[in-house]
């Protein structure tokens, strides 16, 4: 073995000095593109390609304020968790973003621990949002409060509806239903379709998540698996932009686990008859993927879809004529559920103002037709919903998303308590043995599904 | 050794004598000094992203932490709440018995094919099923998993549409607790078995020929020459794929998260599972911590048992 001489000893270390000076930016991410410059940093919920999408967006708010550099920085996930858990780690590392993109799912969780409440912003500037206000649905809004304080501005939504392939309906010598046709009605339309059916066909495809899974079977029957109440607060909103409504509080609040009422209990019967007959299938978990290629196929005669289905169903070389849509049937009432989405400032921004500024651009006419060129959601502006799905794209009654929060005006966000992925863990691990386990094993399941929301509501 | 080195240790000792014997030799100094030099960039490494993360995984799990707010001490708090959880307590079950399940068929599958393919194949097939048994391996466990729900879908996946041509009705495979758990641990071995399957073909291989032919003549042959001539030579591999592939299924998440979501109910939910969404979903890595600490040392557990047992019954000729 060679002897190491001092001489070569100190070569040695000195070129490890060296060469670790040398990548020094590289060690410590310094040479991440953007990073520490001095710009608004948004994350959005997608891929690259989907930041890059958004440059149209970026041009159009830099026309207005050349002087806020903007950096969209894109966050992949599997879901809404995933990529607020890839948020919270940005937080950890000591690079949060100064705004989020966050939907329904993360609305409270963002607003109790780590967003800034908007409502000085939108006092300060009402004369200019009023006219945001007047065409936006106040049910939208009040998703959005949280415990008195306004923390986004929808710039997009998706109530759930019923989209159904045209051919099954006329298949089984049917029409289109009326909007407030019963379960009775939707059970019929089932029976029909899956008898003049040929080949492998499932009258009613489903996915076990918190969109479109059996919260609108809960809401139709003027239930759910969480109580729900109003926060008081709220009213300098009410009073401001919507003096004509009664004031709706300050936001929702679910923290209670409410399993086992007979009205739940109801709605998970019905399920578990739509299954166990075979006109409903085995809820699929994730996120749907295999949707579009089924419905295209024309294996499914009904799913729960929204406005966003639209684009997807068009790349699908899916015809606008061979779809439509309704709402949801009637059992003890007909209220619907939705989604909605927005962007939120991060308590931890020392760029508030740009960030507002950004917010406020997103949510005008032009931000929103830029950010929504496609029928990839429904828009919280009603009269944007015109020139979105009336130009040919939509499906014959394409006005059904808007006028879902219209018709029915109790509709609303679907449960998302801060805890929400405990709580959408808890709901969906639950309902495929609720309902699977014949007309006797749905309130057992639901007893194991009461369980384990408590403790998910327990959860810090 | 080269000549320096030589001269220098030839004149050490006397240098070393001088002073009474209590220095050590210039030359020794300098070849510990380089040990340490060579060893730096690993043990630094190891320090940086193995040593540190444990220390603090382990320092974690007193307190409750959830990234925005600062940690706060909660002493033995999360390891109470984990034996309370009976999520945690499910998941647990779950993953003993899946690593009992997993590890036996996996080790019988790969054995099995490995004498297979070692004693009745020509050269060339015997290439194609190695690399062909391995090739799962290299496969992403997610992708592999999400092809497999597909496959397993209950209403229009493949399997059942091939069961329904032998009038055999759509199975649950994904949404009922046995059939989730089959399929879980069908995924899991398809991909894993062929990293054991090479490291039994090396065993069987390593076999001499001589001591097959000289049992023969005694009449051994069949079943009993394996139970008492192949097992035993191939027990000291047997040690090393039933430690590796209790470890790695110890640590299952990828085909239950992708295939099941852990469900139906808590059905394939697993340790690893529920570390991932104490922490990144319910924001309680303290929690998250006490479970990784609680699975580490299951795993010592079961490897020291299993090195304590292979005293036994592995043969090292």
């Amino acid at each position: 073995m060679a002897d190491l001489t001092r001489r070569a000893m100190l070569a040695a270390i000195g070129l490890g000095i060296v060469g670790t000076a040398v990548s020094w930016p590289r060690l410590t991410a310094r040479d991440i593109p953007g990073r520490g410059e001095d710009a608004l940093t948004i994350t959005v919920f997608g891929t690259a390609q989907d930041a890059m999408q958004r440059q149209g967006l970026v041009d159009g708010f830099q026309k207005l304020h050349p002087d806020i550099p903007v950096r969209i920085v894109a966050v992949q996930g599997q879901d809404w968790g995933s990529y607020f858990a890839k948020i919270l780690t940005m937080i950890a590392a000591g690079t949060p973003p100064d705004v989020v993109t966050t939907a329904t799912e993360g609305t409270q969780l963002f607003a109790s621990r780590m967003a800034y409440p908007i409502d000085e912003f939108v006092q300060r500037d009402a004369a200019d949002m009023k006219e945001y206000f007047d065409d936006v649905h106040p049910s939208l809004i009040e998703s959005f409060l949280y415990k008195g304080n306004l923390f986004q501005l929808p710039d997009n939504f998706n109530a759930a509806n019923v989209f159904y392939n045209t051919s099954a309906l006329e298949r089984a010598g049917l029409e289109r239903p009326n909007d407030n046709w019963t379960l009775d009605d939707f059970l019929d339309v089932a029976r029909k379709m899956e008898g003049a059916a040929q080949g492998t066909f499932l009258s009613y495809f489903w996915t076990n998540r918190l969109w479109g899974g059996v919260v609108p079977w809960l809401y139709i029957n003027q239930t759910s698996f969480l109580t729900e109440e109003k926060a008081p607060g709220g009213e300098w909103l009410w009073k401001q932009f919507y003096p004509n409504e009664t004031p709706r509080g300050g936001g929702y609040l679910w923290e209670n686990a409410d399993a086992l009422n007979d009205k739940t209990v109801e709605s998970f019967q019905v399920l578990e008859r739509m299954v166990s007959e075979g006109l409903a299938a085995n809820p699929a978990q994730g996120g749907g993927s295999e949707l579009v290629a089924l419905f295209a196929s024309g294996a499914v005669g009904m799913t729960p879809a929204g406005g966003f289905w639209v684009q997807g169903l068009s790349e699908a070389n899916v015809g606008n004529d061979e779809y439509d849509v309704t709402y949801f049937p009637r059992m003890r009432g007909q209220r619907h559920q939705f989604g909605a989405g927005g962007y939120a400032i991060m308590d931890t921004s020392p760029r508030k103002e740009e960030a507002w500024q950004w917010l406020k651009y997103c949510v005008s006419v032009e931000g929103m037709s830029i950010a929504h060129s496609q029928p990839d959601s429904s828009l919280p502006r009603k009269t944007l919903n015109d020139k979105l799905y009336g130009a040919g794209l939509g499906p014959a009654h394409w006005q059904v998303f808007y006028d879902t929060l219209e018709r029915f005006p109790d509709t609303g966000p679907f449960p998302a308590p801060p805890q929400q992925a405990a709580v959408e863990s808890a709901l969906i691990k639950n309902v495929v043995p609720t309902i699977t386990d014949g007309p006797e094993g749905v309130r057992p399941g639901l007893e194991t599904m009461q369980r384990d929301l408590e403790i998910a509501l327990r959860s810090r | 050794m080269s000549t320096t080195t030589a001269t220098t240790t030839a004149t050490t000792p006397a240098t070393a004598a001088k002073r009474g014997g209590k220095a050590a030799p210039r030359s020794q100094k300098r070849g510990r000094l380089l040990i340490w030099v060579f060893l730096a960039p690993t043990l630094i490494g190891l320090g940086i992203f193995s040593f540190i993360p444990i220390i603090g995984s382990v320092v974690l799990a007193f307190f409750r932490w959830d990234i925005i707010t600062p940690p706060q001490f909660v002493g033995v708090d999360n390891f109470v709440d984990l034996a309370a959880n009976p999520t945690v307590r499910v998941s647990f079950f779950n993953t003993i018995t899946f690593v009992i399940a997993a590890v036996i068929i996996q080790l019988a599958v790969a054995l099995g094919l490995a004498i297979l393919v070692q004693s009745r194949m020509p050269d060339w097939l015997r290439t194609f099923f190695r690399s062909s048994l391995f090739f799962p391996l290299i496969l992403s466990a997610a992708s592999v998993s999400l092809i497999m729900a597909y496959l397993f879908n209950q209403e229009f996946g493949l399997v059942n549409q091939f069961l329904n041509l032998f009038g055999i009705g759509n199975i649950g495979w994904l949404t009922t607790g046995f059939g989730a758990k089959v399929v879980v641990l069908f995924v899991y071995v398809w991909q894993n078995f062929g990293f054991t399957f090479l490291l039994f073909i090396g065993g069987v291989s390593a076999i001499p020929k001589e001591v097959y032919e000289a049992s023969s003549i005694d009449g051994v042959t069949g079943w009993r020459q394996f139970r008492h001539v192949t097992l035993p030579l191939v027990s000291p591999t047997m040690l090393v794929a039933s430690v590796m592939a209790i470890i790695s299924a110890l640590q299952i998440f990828d085909q239950p998260y992708v295939l099941t979501r852990g469900g139906p109910g808590n059905e394939t939910r697993t340790a690893v599972m529920v570390i991932y969404e104490s922490a990144f979903q319910q924001l309680e890595f303290g929690l998250a911590s006490a479970v990784g600490i609680v699975l580490t040392l299951l795993i010592m557990l079961v490897t020291a048992v299993q090195f304590q047992l292979s005293k036994r019954y592995v043969f090292y000729g």
